[in-house]
């Protein structure tokens, strides 16, 4: 199915009625020859899929919004339709009127993040970005930075870590007890949590289109084996239609994150 | 409020990590395998409830 | 354990025993967030004190996956 499957399978030339293992696919299928490298650089297919969706992204957008007009008309209307999603149903739910001036900032991930995401089921790139961490991290760590900033300007330093570290209410003997979970959730824990998410999705719903399709092409034969082909291969192409909402869903969810932290260093938790 | 299961999950993770570490730290120094650690995780897991409950589980 | 290290199974126990234990969670938390999503159907002027308890069954179910992920650590070699 994919190219490097394809490899991975076809250079043993392995079949289970040739009476050989099923050569199963592991971190080797989230590897890959650097295209060319510049001393210790190397440039490999996952950084060239990230910088295409930056292209393919920043590119469409633009024919959409360069020149707009008031009775918008074929890209600009799609590209409005996905500012005002993103608008609509992730800032002003999460953020409400407050949030519009961090719009732009929510639309760029969302549709960056859903663009590396479909690569995995696009014929011959068939590679979520997204599924090597670097990619979510350094996301993430955008926008940690911008949650803390805002924080820091909207609250005070001092007033955002005692916003963070001290929910009211509470008899104060429990703080001392409670106050180091706090700290580290804010700083640490949260955006971990928000990387791996993105990151553990996108790497297993890959490993399970490449397992399956390793296995179409394993069991091949003559005999029953076609059958048993057949089966896998169905199961490859139920999983893509499956993917296909996850990735979705994955950028959607990532994008309502960010919102929700901006959320919480704009005012304080209730 | 849409955040606040997800933020439940870094609460969890982070007190166990914390109260767990501690627990680790205990077992290095007293030369004991496997006893502070365990408690350490229970200890950190329901200081971690309290926290969600206080967040988020109180009729606002 | 060890016998079945011996008999030739061999790779990562922790995860299979991972595999394992996100069972329990996984149902659980698939019961919480359906019924409370039938609750907020059914009786939309109920939803936020649903949602709110509907995260603290959430956070239960969610503690025993977590303790999953760590007991290969805590118990392992």
């Amino acid at each position: 199915m994919t190219a490097d499957v394809q490899t991975l399978a076809s250079e043993s030339g392995c079949h289970l009625f040739s009476g050989c293992g099923f050569p199963s696919p592991g971190l080797n299928v989230f590897e890959f020859k650097p295209i060319f490298s510049i001393g210790a650089f190397d440039f490999t297919k996952p950084m060239l899929l990230a910088l295409i969706s930056m292209l393919l992204v920043i590119g469409f957008f633009w024919s959409a919004f360069a020149k707009p007009k008031m009775v918008p008309r074929g890209a600009q209307n799609v590209g409005e339709l996905g500012y005002l999603f993103v608008r609509d149903n992730i800032s002003r739910e999460t953020i409400g009127k407050k949030g519009d001036p961090y719009v732009p900032f929510l639309f760029s991930i969302f549709f960056f993040v859903w663009v590396m995401n479909v690569m995995a089921i696009i014929p011959f790139a068939q590679f979520p970005a997204t599924s090597r961490i670097a990619f979510p991290a350094s996301i993430v760590g955008i926008v940690w930075v911008t949650y803390l900033v805002l924080g820091i300007k909207n609250q005070g330093f001092v007033g955002y870590f005692k916003n963070m570290m001290f929910p009211p209410g509470l008899p104060k003997a429990i703080y001392f007890l409670l106050a180091p979970i706090e700290l580290l959730q804010g700083l640490i824990t949260r955006p971990f949590t928000m990387a791996v998410r993105l990151f553990a999705n996108m790497f297993a719903g890959h490993m399970l289109i490449v397992t399956f399709s390793v296995g179409a092409w394993y069991l091949l034969g003559f005999h029953i084996g076609a059958l048993y082909s057949a089966t896998s291969f169905i199961v490859v192409v139920v999983l893509t239609a499956f993917e296909l909402m996850i990735q979705a869903l994955q950028a959607y969810i990532i994008t309502l994150l960010a919102a929700s932290y901006i959320s919480t260093s704009l005012e304080a938790e209730h | 409020m849409d955040g606040a299961a997800w933020s439940s999950v870094g609460y969890l993770l982070s007190g166990m990590l914390i109260y767990g570490g501690i627990g680790w730290l205990i077992d290095r120094w007293t030369g004991h395998s496997a006893l502070f650690l365990p408690i350490g995780l229970v200890v950190g897991i329901a200081l971690a409830l309290v926290l969600v409950f206080v967040r988020h589980g109180r009729s606002s | 354990m060890m016998n079945l290290a011996a008999d030739g199974v061999s790779g990562s126990l922790g995860s299979i025993g991972y595999g394992l234990a996100a069972i329990g969670p996984g149902i659980g938390i698939g019961i919480i967030f359906g019924n409370g999503v039938q609750a907020m159907a059914r009786q939309p002027e109920a939803a936020g004190l649903v949602r709110q308890n509907m995260l603290l069954g959430f956070a239960l179910a969610e503690a025993l996956a977590l303790i999953g992920v760590v007991m290969p650590f805590v118990y392992g070699t």
